[in-house]
């Protein structure tokens, strides 16, 4: 028996078991449903055939259902601008704060923990919290801007078609600067100090340093926020449901939204399943460069 | 010669840690200072000051004769070369030692020759193109160097540049370091825990002790008139000897606290009684054939570590008693030691330990 459990644990046995159980875990959560909903973008599937594979193979017919359907191009810009604004915007505040949070002053540890807060609560609660805010009659915003005078006339953040879209983007930004801050202040933390002192030494002041130290070697953390943020955005499905279901009129509509909306409210299942693969698609992609980014990274 | 830094009473807190305690010292144009200390000393918060990369608390920094007390870092006109090299990681040694000319925006044509010039004064041909996590540790020492020299500062300041290279690069770029600074005739302000260092390398050698001076001048007047027991034991290796004693009645010689209660002739007069502390450098303890026969001392041998050229013979005494010798001592039980009175130091036996003129 101990010889057993000895072979067992220094020999083979052990091993494969680790790698089968990390393998079956991604065949079965990860692999099967990428699979299964690449086939489910061939074929014609309703509520009834959802559970068995023998379905009819129509073969490009949904791609092109999809992609001749006069939202499409509405909600791939809208999508766009989502992806597009959110990052970009994320990236500036959190590099902002990430370098704010740099300066040695007091009470800098307290000020960086509150900004967590958006980090730590899930994307449901946060899309709740603004929904009050935005509202149009009793939001918190319309309520401020009022005050001070800004606008005369309520905004109605979540149902004016022009302005429902960077609602959701505002929320959006709210909700990723957080993991950006703290992506990027780990990378400024690993600049050293010295580093800094060697170029004020040799006549940088502040903004030569930050475009000649700083951002450089960035570069690695930059590429990887800006991927994974792209990624997260890619994801972002509680903020529609919570505060404009894509309306109004697809207004605010995005792929990742309007492939539940298809699937799952239209029960158009086969068309869900090719605007999720064109997105994936395009998330691997992304996740390529990701992958490239980190590389450098680690040969640095 | 004319002054080119100078420190009027430099105060520095940390808090409440009083880092440096009224530092001031006139460095001469073409100078070169050895900062030397044990350490946490303050050495190199002394040369942080001097560069501007920390503010001070009280006192005038004046550098060609303009005060540059409240100036920046980079307005000061100084170069320096920190323990880690501080290499700028992204870019090559080109680009390392190009940084501050390309900050001036000045001419690819006046880069290109400054390069070739310092790429042939610090040996750094063909490594250019090289990343500094691609260079040994010698040649990062070379480019945070050459990094300097371009630059063509007023001042060069070295934080223990040395310090991570091993003993015998250390020796070599000692050399180097001091060549270049003859070649150049610049101004170096020189960092070290190494007393040897700064022994061979300095024109002008200041000793810190928390944060205050405790002496300094030329390097042997250091070695041969040291104000205090500390600069005493700190300067010279192996350490001086330090022994209690007694004036004796005469007011000419010393009573050693030794087994036998040894007297010496220190040539001079001290108060007859007064207590004492004798100092006696290890290679000031002759073991040859002759010694002055009126000044000996019999003591014990503990243990006798030879390493070729000198013989280290440790007395077994209490307090220890060394004795660096330029001979192959032979084994023995017993060492009869000869002292020549003008080498034998007295200190006051308290904790300040000042020298006492004799
Ligand atoms: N930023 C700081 N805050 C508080 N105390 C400091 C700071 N920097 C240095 N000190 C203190 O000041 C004293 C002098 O430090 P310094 O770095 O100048 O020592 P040093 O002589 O260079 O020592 P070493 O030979 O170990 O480098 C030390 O006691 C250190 O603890
Ligand atoms: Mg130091």
């Amino acid at each position: 028996m101990l010889k057993f459990t000895n072979t067992f644990r220094d020999g083979i046995g052990f091993d494969t078991v680790l790698v089968v159980m990390a393998l079956g875990y991604l065949v079965v959560f990860s692999a099967y449903p990428l699979a299964y909903n690449l086939l489910m973008s061939f074929q014609s599937v309703d509520l009834f055939t959802l559970t068995s594979f023998d379905r009819p193979f129509v073969g490009l017919d949904n791609y092109r259902e999809v992609l001749s359907r006069p939202e499409t191009a509405m909600i791939f810009w809208n999508t766009v601008k989502f992806v597009g604004l959110s990052v970009l915007a994320q990236l500036c505040v959190g590099f902002a704060l990430a370098l704010f949070f740099q300066l040695d002053f007091p009470a800098a540890t307290w000020l960086r923990g509150l900004f967590l807060a958006g980090w730590i609560m899930p994307a449901l609660v946060v899309g709740a919290v603004w929904s009050w805010v935005l509202a149009g009659d009793f939001g918190v915003l319309n309520h401020m801007l009022r005050q001070i005078g800004v606008i005369r006339e309520n905004i109605f953040w979540l149902s004016d078609p022009d302005v429902a879209l960077y609602s959701v983007i505002i929320a959006n930004i709210w909700l990723g600067v957080p993991f950006n801050m703290i992506l990027l202040s780990v990378g400024l933390a690993g600049i050293p100090k010295d580093v800094y002192e060697a170029a004020s030494m040799d006549g940088a002041g502040r903004v030569q340093q930050f475009f000649t130290i700083t951002l450089p070697m960035m570069r690695a953390q930059l590429g990887a926020v800006i991927s994974l943020g792209v990624i997260f955005t890619l994801q972002q499905f509680d903020l529609f449901a919570a505060l404009t279901q894509g309306g109004p009129s697809n207004a605010s509509n995005v792929f990742q939204y309007w492939s539940w909306q298809l699937a799952f409210q239209n029960y158009e299942i086969g068309l869900g399943s090719v605007v999720s693969v064109l997105m994936i698609g395009f998330v691997i992609a992304v996740a390529f460069i990701y992958v490239r980014s980190t590389r450098y990274e680690q040969e640095s | 010669m004319t002054c080119q830094i100078s420190l009027d009473r430099i105060n520095k807190y940390y808090g409440a840690y009083h880092a440096l305690r009224d530092v001031s010292l006139q460095i001469d144009q073409g100078q070169f200072v050895a900062l030397v200390g044990p350490s946490g000393c303050g050495k190199s918060t002394l040369l942080r000051t001097i560069a501007g990369l920390e503010g001070i608390t009280d006192g005038t920094i004046t550098i060609a004769g303009e005060d540059v007390t409240h100036l920046a870092p980079r307005a000061r006109d100084l170069a320096m070369v920190f323990q880690s090299y501080a290499l700028y990681p992204h870019m090559t040694v080109r680009r390392n030692l190009t940084y501050s000319m390309r900050l001036k925006r000045r001419t690819r044509a006046e880069i290109d020759h400054a390069v070739t010039e310092i790429t042939r004064i610090t040996g750094l041909e063909g490594l250019l193109e090289r990343y500094p996590r691609e260079l040994s540790g010698g040649q990062r020492q070379r480019v945070a160097m050459g990094r300097a020299i371009i630059r063509d500062p007023k001042a060069f300041l070295f934080d223990e540049p040395l310090s991570n290279l091993d003993a015998a690069l250390r020796v070599h770029m000692r050399a180097e370091i001091r060549k270049l600074h003859n070649r150049l005739g610049a101004t170096s302000v020189y960092v070290t825990h190494d007393q040897i260092e700064a022994m061979t390398m300095a024109d002008h050698v200041v000793v810190l002790r928390a944060g205050r001076v405790e002496q300094q001048g030329a390097p042997l007047d250091l070695y041969d008139r040291p104000v205090n027991r500390f600069v005493a034991g700190f300067i010279g290796s192996p350490a001086m000897n330090f022994i209690p004693a007694t004036v004796t009645p005469d007011g000419g010689h010393v009573s050693l606290e030794l087994p036998g209660q040894p007297v010496l002739r220190f040539g001079g007069r001290r108060p007859a009684g007064e207590a004492v502390m004798v100092g006696l450098r290890p290679e000031h303890l002759q073991t040859g054939p002759s010694p002055d026969a009126a000044n000996r001392l019999t003591l014990p041998v503990a243990m006798i570590e030879r390493t070729g050229a000198q013989s280290y013979v440790v007395c077994d005494t209490v307090p220890e008693v060394m004795v660096s010798a330029p001979v192959r001592v032979e084994d023995t039980d017993e060492i009869v030691l000869g002292i020549d009175p003008a080498q034998l130091h007295l200190f006051a036996p308290d904790e300040a330990g000042l020298r006492l003129d004799i």
